[in-house]
């Protein structure tokens, strides 16, 4: 494709993206930073799934840090969000470094029930240190974020805020795997035995991974809580790891943005059946299974496959 | 083959008194030879006499009940696969493992992973020196796709291209971090008559160049060209030396004929 | 630390623990002979319970035949399954992590399913023999409590006779050990597998009914027992239904134990540590089989 034909294109979805928001309704607005915060979230699921093979389960434990981070910094301590979110971010990097070290060492299987069983430990704890986190009463009151002194009180003011920086997040992705250590990955993937004769660390990159993955988990809850200004350990459980890993699946691991796919996936579509009630849960289940059969590499892969067909015409 | 200027002191690989057994089964005996810095030397036997076994325990795929293994006047025994990479020590397996989904360009670039350095960061960032980096990475790549004739398939993903190809995508990614020892398993097997005759011809060409090579083989064409010889038989050195030597041993003759 | 306090919560541990061991038990029969490691099979036992819920509430069956049809229902459950699922996966050339996700997957439907149709409500299933109690010393029994140790303990003999002596437990054996060679003495392979998860369902099943009169059956009691019966089947050895049942055992203690000495708010942090603690720290679990890998 020439460049002025993709910069014309670009230019296009910029442009819809911006006026979005103010055609939509506020409700539709609302999901729609919804699914930039599982965006966020998912793509660090998304590519551990892709580059490292792993099933990563314990995301909603990361979002929950982040999110208790903000709710009790900012309003119980009153510090500022800048330093709330990055607490949450270090101190989720710590955790997942400590527990990711030894558990990273396990395989396939072994590894995604570990990480489940790490979601529990985590929803658990949400629930019985309510001295920290409120438990079911949850955090209320958590202050909003303010930027260039706009106060982000609204869905709209905050979709100027989350999308850009999931779109930032999704380049910093992009730029990894085209880099040295993005090719680490993708050879991890492909042959681990002779990466690791090349003299790639494979567990050290699988803990780094798991660590950015934590990060982007524990981001994503800090501005989930200035969002929704209220965090309960409901939000937290782990039916929000697997949608992660749903929307993650279903949007596809093998391009960078697949996980936009599947967050607007999740989002919407509840949306779009909520006439016949809680019957979505059983529509994503339905969908991951037949992803996994059909589809596996996702809307996402599945575009792109379609796409380079049509260019080799 | 042999250097002018061969050192003399302590082989660049020393294999000392390496045992192991799978279960019930003692695969390797004491097994002990050294590999002189920029010779070419052949480990031959007949099948099942342990030689992929002695392979992956030198290269750290396997740690030996028994015995050590010195590199580079270093004890490596305890060292991990990466660890002994980095020091130099390439080697290829049996069934070619190219990175299937990366392009041949690619897969000659991880060759190199060991020397680059630029972090996480500073990749998500595409900091300057990442960048240079990778520039430079993909210029040595295909440079060495030129070397060894693979300038057609540069652009392919290597999981695609014919298995004789991959074997040199394999040697190439192997050779292009300037290895302190290439350990090549089996690299004929696959290969046509004209194919073997050209990875003879490449062999000769990077030990002149100083590379010291370590070659399993069932090939006895490829065998000629090292200038030492060890035969393996269930598990034991029954014979070095030069290829004549060896093929004039009684004990050798009965292991291949009478096995 | 009170006497009474303790032998009641090695009860209760014992009777968790051969639940746990049940579910152990079907997870680590369909590891070996498939080579999956099922993601939903405490999921088989809220499928067994459910069916034993509404064949009671809605059809009004007598007790005995309820638990039967349900035990079967997770049989036919695995069966379809496999069937439908694990077959078109295998014939596609899926990698161990799609065979995990397609498990996962089965096992949030099956969860969803059972919110959707069932709702949020925990249902209550009637014990063997009632609400009946032995009381030795200070120390309350249910009999049902005695009739699920009972129960499991027979099905862990019988399975063992089955896979060491029957023409059919053999069969899958081989078809799991080397299904090219079983392939060539005439054993139906692909069926075998099927039979396999039937079998995992058949075992589930019974585990929902078992534990049902216990906690009570709800829509997310699946993913839990699952954990826990691969914490089980761990510590039994991956490849070793009867080693399950021990290692269930040990777990149901460990957890009980642990109440006791903190809250039970933490019991289910507790299992899920010792889950992975037990997956880092002995893989080959306490029989100590060499045969790891995560599957």
């Amino acid at each position: 494709m020439p460049p002025w034909k993709a910069a014309l294109l670009w230019g296009l979805v910029l442009v819809a993206w911006a006026a979005l928001p103010l055609v939509a309704s506020r409700h539709i607005v609302d999901l729609l930073v919804f699914a930039g915060l599982y965006t966020i979230a998912g793509l660090g699921v998304a590519f551990l799934l892709g580059q490292c093979g792993i099933v990563n389960l314990a995301q909603s434990m990361f979002y929950g840090i982040g999110a208790y981070c903000v709710a009790w910094f900012c309003t119980v301590k009153g510090l500022p969000s800048v330093f709330a979110v990055t607490a949450g971010i270090a101190l989720s990097a710590a955790i997942a470094a400590l527990v990711g070290w030894p558990i990273l060492r396990l395989s396939g299987y072994f590894l995604a029930l570990a990480t489940l069983a790490l979601a529990i430990i985590g929803q658990v704890l949400f629930l019985e240190w309510d001295w920290l986190t409120g438990g079911t009463l949850g955090i209320g009151g958590i202050p909003r974020i303010a930027l260039f002194g706009f106060e982000l009180d609204s869905p709209q003011r905050f979709y100027f805020l989350v999308w850009p920086i999931a779109a930032v997040l999704l380049l910093l992705h992009h730029n990894l795997l085209h880099s040295r250590n993005g090719l680490a990955l993708r050879s991890m993937r492909d042959a681990p035995e002779a990466a690791a004769a090349l003299g790639v660390d494979l567990h050290r990159l699988k803990v780094q991974m798991f660590v950015l993955s934590a990060m982007l988990g524990s981001l994503a809850g800090s501005l989930f809580a200035h969002y929704v200004t209220f965090v309960s350990v409901d939000s937290f459980a782990v039916d929000r790891a697997i949608s992660f890993l749903l929307l993650a699946v279903l949007g596809g691991v093998t391009t960078v943005w697949g996980p936009v796919l599947g967050a607007l996936f999740i989002t919407l579509l509840p949306q779009w059946l909520s006439r016949l009630g809680d019957v979505h849960a059983v529509v994503f289940a339905l969908a991951l299974i037949a992803a996994v059969i059909l589809l596996p590499e996702g809307f996402g892969g599945a575009i792109r496959n379609r796409l380079r067909a049509r260019a080799v015409k | 083959m042999t250097r002018a200027n061969q050192r003399a002191g302590e082989p660049l690989l020393r294999i000392a008194g390496v045992s192991h057994r799978f279960g019930g089964l003692q695969v390797l005996r004491g097994v002990s030879f050294d590999v002189p810095p920029a010779s070419l030397t052949a480990l031959i036997g007949p099948n099942g006499a342990g030689k992929s076994t002695l392979f992956n325990i030198v290269s750290g795929f396997l740690s030996p009940q028994q015995g050590a293994i010195r590199f580079n006047e270093r004890d490596i025994t305890k060292d991990s696969v990466q660890s002994r990479g980095r020091a130099g020590l390439m080697r290829t397996f049996q069934t070619p493992q190219v990175f299937r989904n990366l392009s041949v360009r690619e897969n000659l670039m991880m060759g190199d992973y060991r020397h680059l350095a630029s972090g996480i960061t500073a990749n998500m960032l595409r900091l300057r020196g990442s960048r240079v980096e990778m520039d430079r990475l993909r210029a040595k790549a295909e440079e060495a796709c030129e070397r060894f004739g693979l300038r057609e398939v540069m652009d392919q993903v290597a999981g695609q291209v014919p298995a004789g190809i991959q074997r040199w995508v394999e040697l190439a990614r192997a050779w292009i971090g300037g290895p302190r020892l290439l350990m090549l398993d089996e690299p004929s097997s696959g290969l046509n008559t004209a194919e073997i005759a050209q990875l003879r011809a490449a062999l000769q060409r990077l030990n002149a160049e100083g590379i010291t090579i370590l070659l399993v083989s069932h090939d006895m064409t490829l065998v000629d060209v090292a200038e030492q010889v060890h035969v393996l038989c269930f598990g034991s050195i029954i014979a070095s030396g030069a290829m004549q030597q060896i093929q004039q041993d009684e004990r050798v003759r009965q292991a291949y004929l009478g096995v | 630390m009170d006497l009474t306090l303790l032998l009641q919560s090695i009860v209760t541990g014992v009777t968790n623990g051969f639940i746990y061991g049940l579910v152990g038990l079907g997870l680590a029969a369909i590891f070996r002979g498939t080579r999956i490691i099922n993601a939903m099979q405490g999921d088989f036992a809220l499928i067994g319970g459910i069916a034993a819920v509404l064949l009671l509430e809605k059809l009004a069956w007598p007790v005995w035949a309820a638990f039967f049809a349900a035990v079967f229902v997770g049989g036919a459950a695995g069966w379809l399954m496999e069937l439908l699922l694990v077959r078109p996966l295998r014939r596609r050339g899926g990698s161990e992590e799609s065979y995990l996700l397609l498990t996962l997957g089965v096992a949030f439907a099956v969860s969803a399913l059972v919110l959707y149709v069932v709702g949020r409500d925990s249902h209550a299933l009637p014990g063997i023999g009632g609400d009946g109690i032995v009381v030795v010393g200070d120390v309350a029994i249910r009999i049902h409590a005695l009739w699920l140790v009972s129960i499991a303990v027979a099905v862990m003999l019988a399975l063992r006779v089955f896979f060491g002596k029957t023409a059919l437990g053999l069969s899958m054996m081989a078809a799991a050990l080397d299904a090219e060679g079983a392939l060539t003495t005439g054993i139906d392979v692909p069926l075998m597998r099927t039979l396999t998860f039937a079998l995992g369902g058949l075992v589930g099943g019974l585990a929902g009914v078992l534990v049902g009169p216990l906690v009570t059956v709800y829509f997310d009691m699946g993913l839990l027992l699952t954990l826990k019966g691969f914490a089980a089947a761990i510590l039994g050895g991956l490849a070793n239904p009867m080693g399950a049942v021990v290692g269930g055992v040990t777990l149901g203690l460990l957890e009980s134990l642990a109440i006791v000495m903190v809250s039970s708010g933490y019991k289910d942090v507790v299992a899920m540590a010792i889950l992975i603690v037990i997956m880092i720290a002995m893989p080959n679990g306490l029989l100590g089989r060499r045969l790891r890998k995560g599957g």
